[in-house]
């Protein structure tokens, strides 16, 4: 297992909840696949990183804003909605 | 006795269609009918929607006899992979977590082909929000490879490359992150191409890595192929990414027997099956003998791409996924209790496995104290990588190579080994990292499994690479093969 791997800690910080069988699984293919990584901790690397860009910026436009979907388009996907707005479980108790 | 219809190729579809003798509504019936009896066997579509279909193909034939027919693509049924949005179509990438999901809008790509005429012909199976390179992390269903129906398609674009080898649909769009084009093309005999990063808007693509995705064209060859391609390019605001009207000008073709081809050193050794070094050397040898120059190239960080793409789209994916929460779309787990609980419900129960892992995995090497060590060294190895690539691209046209390792393996037969299945993209990856446009065409056998050929060129190359792949397909009997079924 990779030095510092945290198979809770990881899930926690992707949102997953994983079983403990699930939990065993992945620790082991993600051990596997971070050690092929290895690899790159010892390869003789350029210190600097912009021409990891694939696109030439000149031929780039300004990002500006455009149309967006309406509330009812929007609404129709959500998993609920109310009254034109998507409806979340209580975020704050009444008591809070 | 006449050719049938669905062994047609795309280019010769379209030249009946304008002189007359055939109609779109034919054309559609025609495919609808084998559909039925052919798609349970592959598993190719999810969906199809076959009264929109003929509304489709009566549309064209009207607009056509009206002498309003919009182009080449005037009532040629096109297929689009499932993470490709279709407004009033499902919109699933395979998964759970999107399965009720109907999209409110066209993709640019889908605007392109309904302005040239085209028909918008059903929804491809693919590996779940396009990881895989197999189609089996389809939460859907399985595909199969038309040639060996207990063997799997490739992917993750298996859907688009089965329907055609199966002549379900002469033409289909398919994405590319890491060669999600090409490796299902090479395993099913077909054409397909990855367009040079920023020719094809992303826009309506469901992102997996931003950075690494392209849509691209899949056919039965290499006309057909570059027929879709001049319908899908095209300047695109939404897509920040994509070039403007100035700046895509592909490079002009040139003479296909004065290319000179690059053979990267190492790329036919270790790893690669016998009968896919004898087909790629046989190509090899065929371009020799029109007149091309060959030359070995070297390329000496080629080791490194598969654990760079592995870092860079495992991290773009975890951010890009972290969209699914169960809010706004798709899957909403019905054991809510506070919104963290249930965003992490909704994620655990809407994803699949390979999902799960690759999140987590982006996780990782995006997380603190890791980043530098992994994510930051993975971005230093994609500029070594794709500068060693252009630097070749400047002394030689194309680059010469094998799509894949080996021919199509077994259903379920590197379904545990995770590992493994990521090895099959390392002929593949490079052209993501770089940025380059890159081309699988069909070149021999395996006993009765196909073999593709894979060319890598200089960004805006395609029109060589076609015409490179146009030499061989012309000399060859490959162009328009599919499985017998």
């Amino acid at each position: 297992m990779a030095e510092g791997f945290d198979i809770d800690h990881l899930a926690k910080l992707a949102r997953l909840s994983l079983t403990a069988e699930e939990k065993a699984l992945y620790s082991a293919q993600l051990s596997q696949i971070i050690g092929h990584f290895q690899a790159l901790a010892q390869a003789d690397l350029p210190t600097i990183i912009d021409d990891a860009r694939v696109v030439d910026e000149s031929a780039l436009r300004s990002d500006t804003p455009g149309p967006v979907l309406g509330v009812e388009a929007v609404t129709l996907i959500a998993p609920a909605s109310r009254d034109g707005q998507i409806s979340v479980p209580r975020v704050v108790d009444d008591e809070a | 006795m006449a050719a049938a219809l669905h062994t047609l190729s795309a280019a010769e579809l379209g030249r009946r269609l304008a002189a007359g003798t055939l109609t779109s509504r034919a054309l559609c019936e025609a495919l609808i009918a084998r559909h039925s009896s052919v798609n349970k066997q592959v598993g190719a579509f999810t969906h199809l929607d076959v009264a929109d279909v003929l509304a489709q193909a009566d549309a064209s034939d009207t607009r056509r006899q009206a002498g309003q027919g919009r182009g080449p693509l005037e009532g040629i049924p096109v297929a689009i992979k499932d993470n490709i949005a279709v407004q009033g179509q499902p919109l699933t990438c395979s998964s759970k977590m999107l399965a009720p999901l109907v999209s409110p809008y066209d993709a640019h790509v889908v605007e392109r082909l309904r302005a040239a005429g085209a028909i918008l012909y059903g929804r491809l199976n693919m590996d779940e929000f396009a990881m895989g390179s197999s189609t089996e992390n389809s939460a859907l269903q399985k595909t199969f490879n038309p040639w060996d129906l207990t063997r799997i398609p490739g992917g993750s674009s298996g859907g688009s490359a089965a329907a055609l080898a199966a002549g379900l649909v002469p033409l289909a769009l398919g994405s590319d992150t890491g060669g999600s084009i090409r490796q299902p093309a090479s395993h099913c005999g077909v054409v397909g191409l990855k367009p040079t990063y920023g020719l094809v808007s992303r826009f309506g693509l469901v992102a997996f890595a931003s950075s690494l995705d392209q849509i691209g064209p899949m056919a039965r060859s290499v006309e057909d192929c570059a027929l879709l391609l001049s319908a899908l390019a095209s300047a695109d605001a939404r897509d920040m990414t994509c070039f403007g009207a100035s700046a895509r000008a592909l490079t002009p073709a040139g003479d296909a027997k004065q290319l000179r081809i690059g053979i990267p050193k190492g790329f036919l050794g270790k790893g690669v099956a016998p009968e896919v070094v004898a087909a790629v050397t046989a190509t090899v040898e065929f371009y020799r003998a029109q007149g091309c120059v060959i030359s070995e190239v070297e390329l000496p960080s080629a080791d490194l791409a598969v654990p760079t793409y592995y870092v860079v789209a495992t991290a773009e994916a975890s951010s890009n996924l972290g969209r699914y929460d169960g809010v706004r779309y798709g899957h909403r787990s019905t054991k809510a209790g506070t919104p963290v609980e249930m965003m992490t419900a909704s994620r655990s129960e809407g994803f699949g496995p390979e999902v799960k892992r690759r999140i987590l995995l982006g996780t990782f090497v995006l997380s603190a104290g890791y980043a530098d060590a992994y994510y930051v060294r993975a971005l230093r190895a994609r500029a070594k990588i794709r500068a060693e690539y252009l630097a070749a691209l400047a002394t030689v046209d194309v680059l010469l190579t094998p799509t894949v390792p080996t021919p199509a393996f077994k259903v379920g037969e590197k379904a545990s080994d995770p590992l493994q299945l990521y090895l099959e993209d390392i002929f593949t990856i490079p052209a993501n990292l770089a940025g380059l446009p890159a081309l699988s065409l069909p070149c021999g056998q395996s006993g009765h499994l196909p073999v593709g050929f894979h060319l890598v060129g200089a960004p805006l190359s395609e029109a060589k690479l076609f015409a490179a792949g146009r030499l061989f397909e012309a000399a060859h009997g490959y162009a328009h093969q599919q499985a017998a079924l």
